[in-house]
């Protein structure tokens, strides 16, 4: 606090200075009230009544009011008002019920002035006419409101709240006769201090009582009030009925309220329970305070704006026994705390965003591109005009969702589903698998797999069947297509610098592939210019020799250039390393992919894919065969794995796990393998996609995986047709009876008095009975799903009518999923534990 | 309208705002329905997280108010489960941990305390609370992703894997800072990462899919987001790596799935996509201006790179 620099205000000729302060008090403080110099300030409290003087570094000590030797009741102050036009005349409330006024100009140490000892229980507020010298009101707990002549002894007239008790009473500031009251049991009354009879208006303004209310100081019929519900109100009082024409809501009871001298909407509130802050707000921003003061380590009883006209000037007193001067440039801010946005990834590579609807509305004009083809703008939420919100801040919410193949999931989805694991010769798999890649686009996957099939798949059989034909068409139109197909692919990646070195491969075509990928040229190199019925022997050879050649041979496509063709770089980090030894393998491989570079654009037609491949396998076989140990591959294939699995690709990495199995699975350490197994099944799972993962945990051969499947399942058994779920205990566990599910699996009778019902299936086959008291006797089949290694099925039943006879299969932790109703046919598929399944019906 | 989260399988959107509500949307299918609009906050609520989905369907909200509710929906309706009132100021940041640890909330709020609530069953929950952790306040929490420290190999089956708990915070002492869970189930502060300026506003640690480096992703008011990655396994070493240097405060950032591209929400309104290319750099592939502009272009570009 010390180092807060001053403040001057220049308030016409005068000036206010000074900076974030406080002082301790004797005592608690009750209220507080400046003198109109906005020099001094009397604080108020069951045992303390001091005026001190506001300096620049400091609070002084002025004058204590408490005088005598036995302090009467009626210095023990609820509440205190200094007259806003007689500097020497202030006014108590006593907690007795006595109003006393003081006279600072009386030249004897008491400046006690009048007693007013008409209320009978205690004067919970005092309020001098803002421009008569003489007239007082004051308001008490019992029920009754008093106006005082300070020239007469007693109260020229008394008004009755025919309510319990007054907790605030304020002069109007635009009606020279008018006055408003708050009552404990929630109503505000407009007065006319000509009519005690009956007051001029009443409404209910609060739930609860109304502990304060305020006029606005620019005489705009505006009236704040405050009370219990944690609520500010602010009422037009001009209207034939008063209006509310905003609604804060606070955290905190409010206790007292103050409007904001030179700022039309705001006001400061304290509460008198709990929360010990002091709160400015906006009342057109009902639910964040603008500013916030926290000095005070207890209750805020009283506040008071220092000058009428200045706005940086806050004083307060407090149960603390401190009084304090508060800055407003030195609050704290929760406006600044508060996060306007909101931003979530979706599964689906979607984006949620949120904003301010002001921002983003200047947008809307604008069209959207062309080319553009999400979709901008998936909802808006648009406020009620009632809302207090009103021009101030709105929001809308704009999902953007990705295109499909790019940033979106869809390729996740579909690859999982439709990749081959298991069950069929490596080769078929890894073919497969390449041909659902391609055709999803995912060019380098493609080649992944075929490069796999390649180094793994063992020679002979079908491929060698196919041998002779392939390398007699690949020879003869396959190279040239590939050269195209090159350019083609390259184009829109790499833009005009293609171009460039087309025209360089005009004079010799290879250099374009080249550039495509500059280790898959290698053999392309060769093959073109030797052509491919080059001797396998020979070609290695030669690639031996030329390895450092090839770099130089055209070191403008170093790959920082090409960030597209990751896979040389990064995929093959231990090139070198391997260099060393034989290097040839290398290249094959390499040259392996360079047709599919070309073979996955698909519609240039008559080169199909799957014969480049083989054009090459043929090549490459030979080798296998000859020179090379099994596991030779090992490390790459390793590293591959690891590039896929570090570009987010956990799904490439754990499908080749598990399609060549044992072939690699000692070459990655059991860590990093679980870590990829459960990381893709997590994957799945958000993707509902239980057979894929299943089938996953099924073939992986870590343990702690396959163990996944182990697990007990918790099931919630639903009748479809009331929605009802069963009672739990309808149901009974019994031992087999072998119905006639699927997979053999469980027997259950449906019984319900549709209570709510918990159905749990424990251990692996055991089997489950029930009765069905209200109709005829049903089976459920309970599948084999449920419990590990067991075939999919789905659960049937009847409870009642025939109407009632499917049921829900509902898991513990999610509702049904109506999407994904089924026939049996359509086999839902194995359920894993702890997850939420889908939901199948079959009438 | 201060935050939007999709559940577990994006088919749900949870959304709050300064008008105390807390509303949940089908987002099924592309159309929006409001499921429940959840009222019981008395202040503007922050933040929602959604728990996984195998504890039920589990949202909690964090207000102004200093409380955090955990709704349930039970048989379709939604309710209050439970309110933690535990803070003295606003609290604003929840983050469910990993599903493997249980269900437990991190909650960090403006008193500078990270509250930590951990459901026991039968409805109870046990809080433990850290206070101090960052001096004015804390605005942000994250948790690490569940990583078991040496293989599950070795664990006998059946017995729970010994988790290493840990969660990142930021705060308005411009840090983040690692928060460990000993042995003894106390937190204690692992590291401090210090390069921001100013406020620290998300902090956002990347799925771990495919690999064992942990990398978290933090953004400020001084308008830094820097990637922190740590790659010896004993987790001491962060190194930052400046992102960008945006012209306004970033408020958010958040990770895709795959961990592999970063979404960037700062004060000018605008969303950028990051992904990281081959020598290291952090790229921007988009720029989702406030629902237009040429980012389809971009996406594709960054499509390509991944190929």
């Amino acid at each position: 606090m010390e180092k807060m620099s001053r403040v001057t205000t220049a308030l016409g000729g005068s000036a206010l200075t000074g900076r974030t302060m406080h002082c301790h008090l004797d005592a608690p403080a009750n209220a507080i009230s400046v003198c109109r110099d906005a020099a001094q300030v009397v604080v108020a409290g069951r045992s303390i009544f001091k005026i001190y003087a506001i300096e620049d570094e400091q609070f002084v000590e002025k004058l204590n009011l408490r005088v005598g030797r036995k302090p009467s009741l009626n210095l023990s102050c609820a509440d205190v008002v200094w007259h806003q036009m007689d500097e020497n005349l202030l006014a108590t409330a006593a907690t007795n019920g006595v109003v006393v006024t003081w006279n600072l100009g009386r030249p004897s140490r008491n400046k006690q002035d009048q007693l007013f000892t008409e209320h009978k229980r205690t004067v919970n507020k005092v309020c001098f006419h803002p421009t008569e010298a003489h007239v007082l009101l004051s308001g008490s707990q019992d029920g009754f409101m008093k106006c005082f002549d300070l020239r007469r002894k007693d109260s020229v007239s008394t008004f009755s709240g025919q309510s319990e008790s007054v907790r605030d009473v304020q002069f109007s500031i635009r009606d020279y006769f008018t006055f408003a009251s708050t009552f404990e049991n929630g109503n505000v009354q407009l007065w006319d201090i000509r009519r005690p009879d009956r007051c001029e208006r009443m409404f209910t303004a609060h739930n609860g009582p109304v502990f304060c209310c305020d006029w606005h100081p620019e005489d705009r019929g505006w009236l704040a009030t405050g009370g219990r519900d944690k609520m500010v109100k602010v009422w037009d009082m001009t209207t034939h009925r008063a209006k509310e024409v905003h609604c804060v809501q606070t955290i905190a009871s409010v206790a007292r309220v103050k409007w904001r001298p030179e700022c039309r909407h705001h006001l400061a509130t304290c509460s008198m329970m709990v929360d010990h802050n002091i709160y400015v707000w906006d009342v057109r921003r009902p639910f964040v305070p603008a500013a916030m003061f926290e000095e005070h380590r207890d209750v805020t009883t009283g506040i008071a704006w220092r000058h009428p006209h200045d706005p940086s000037f806050l004083l307060s007193g407090s149960k603390d026994s401190t009084l304090c001067q508060h800055l407003f440039r030195d609050a704290s801010q929760p406006v600044e705390r508060a996060n306007p946005e909101g931003l979530c990834y979706g599964l689906f590579g979607d984006l949620a965003f949120a904003a301010k609807e002001s921002l983003v509305s200047a947008e809307s004009g604008r069209k959207p591109c062309a080319g553009d083809r999400r979709h901008p703008i998936f909802f808006k939420r648009k406020l009620d005009p009632a809302e207090p919100f009103v021009g101030l801040a709105s929001s809308a919410l704009s999902v953007f969702e990705m295109e499909p193949g790019s940033g979106s999931m869809s390729w996740f989805v579909d690859t999982a589903e439709r990749y081959a694991l298991a069950g069929r010769p490596l080769a078929e798999l890894c073919d497969h698998n390449a041909k659902v890649a391609r055709e999803l686009g995912r060019n380098q996957v493609a080649q992944t797999w075929t490069m796999l099939r390649i180094i793994y798949s063992s020679p002979g059989l079908a491929s060698a069947a196919s041998l002779n034909h392939s390398v007699g068409k690949g020879s003869s139109c396959g190279l040239p297509l590939m050269n195209s197909f090159n350019l083609k692919d390259m184009a829109p990646g790499l833009g005009s610098e293609t171009r460039l070195d087309r025209s360089k491969g005009d004079t010799r075509s290879d250099t374009v592939l080249l550039d495509s990928s500059t280790t898959l040229i290698t053999n392309e190199d060769n093959e073109e210019t030797e052509g491919s019925d080059v001797p396998a022997d020979y070609l290695l050879g030669d690639v031996e020799g030329e390895e450092d050649e090839l770099y130089l041979l055209d070191p403008e496509h170093a790959h920082p250039e090409e960030p597209e063709y990751v896979l040389p770089q990064e995929a093959f980090p231990l090139r070198h390393e391997i260099v060393d030894t034989p290097p040839g393998p290398e290249h094959l491989q390499d040259k392996a992919d360079s047709p599919h570079v070309s073979g996955s654009e698909a519609d240039a037609a008559s080169l199909a894919p799957v014969d480049s491949s083989f054009s090459l396998i043929s090549v490459s076989h030979a080798l296998y065969d000859t020179r090379l140990p099994p596991d030779f591959f090992s490390a790459l294939v390793c590293d591959m794995l690891r590039f896929y699995a570090e570009q987010g690709d956990v799904q490439m990495a754990v499908s080749v796990l598990i399609v060549l199995g044992e072939r690699v699975r000692k070459d990655i350490d059991e860590q990093t393998q679980e870590h990829w197994y459960t990381s893709y099944i997590d994957l799945l799972q958000r993707f509902c996609l239980w057979n894929v993962s299943n089938q996953v945990v099924k073939l992986s051969t870590s343990r702690a995986i396959s163990c996944l499947n182990q697990a007990s399942t918790t099931l919630h058994v639903n009748c479809s047709h009331c929605k009802r779920p069963m009672s739990s205990r309808g149901w009974a566990v019994a031992r087999a009876r072998g119905a006639g599910g699927p997979d053999g699996g469980a027997e259950l009778r449906g019984g319900t008095s549709g209570r709510p019902q918990l159905l749990r299936i424990r251990a692996a086959l055991r089997l489950l009975q029930t009765r069905h008291p209200a109709g005829p006797h049903r089976q459920l089949e309970v599948p084999g799903s449920v419990l590990p290694r067991k075939a999919p099925g789905l659960i049937w039943g009847q409870h009642g009518s025939p109407e009632h006879c499917q049921y829900l299969l509902l898991p513990e932790s999610g509702p049904a999923l109506p999407g994904v109703c089924g026939s049996p046919a359509a086999s839902p598929g194995p359920y894993l534990p702890g997850q939420r399944h889908p939901v199948f019906l079959w009438g | 309208m201060h935050d939007a989260q999709m559940d577990y399988y994006g088919t749900r959107l949870a959304t709050c705002s300064s008008d105390r509500s807390v509303k949940i949307f089908d987002v099924r299918n592309g159309g929006q329905i409001l499921i429940a609009d959840l009222r019981g906050h008395e202040g503007p609520v922050w933040q929602v997280a959604w728990a996984h989905p195998m504890y039920g369907n589990i949202l909690a909200s964090c207000s102004y108010d200093r409380k955090v509710i955990i709704w349930k929906e039970e048989n379709g309706t939604w309710e209050k489960t439970h309110e933690h009132t535990g803070h003295d100021s606003s609290v604003n940041s929840v983050c469910w941990a990993p599903h493997d640890y249980g269900l437990i909330l991190a909650c960090g709020s403006s008193d500078g305390a990270i509250s930590l609530l951990t459901y026991t069953g039968e409805g109870q929950w046990e809080v433990k609370k850290i206070n101090n952790a960052h001096t004015i306040g804390c605005n942000a929490v994250s948790w690490a992703p569940a990583v078991v420290p040496g293989s599950l190999i070795d664990q006998p089956s059946g017995q729970k894997p010994n988790y290493i708990k840990k969660f990142a915070s930021g705060g308005c002492d411009n840090l983040i800072k690692l928060w460990k869970e000993e042995e003894d189930g106390q937190w204690k502060e692992e590291q401090k990462l210090e390069a921001h300026s100013d406020w620290v506003r998300d902090v956002a640690w990347a799925p771990s899919i495919g690999l064992p480096t942990s990398t978290i992703a933090s953004c400020s008011q001084d308008g830094r987001v820097f990637i922190w990655t740590c790659d010896d396994t004993s987790g001491n070493t962060w190194s930052p790596k400046l992102l960008h240097k945006f012209n306004d405060v970033v408020w958010h950032v958040s990770w895709s799935i795959t961990a592999n591209i970063l979404a960037v929400s700062g004060g000018d309104n605008k969303v950028t996509l990051w992904k990281e290319s081959v020598d290291g750099q952090w790229v921007c592939i988009s720029d989702v201006n406030k629902g237009q502009g040429s980012v389809s272009a971009s996406v594709t570009e960054g499509q390509q790179n991944e190929q």
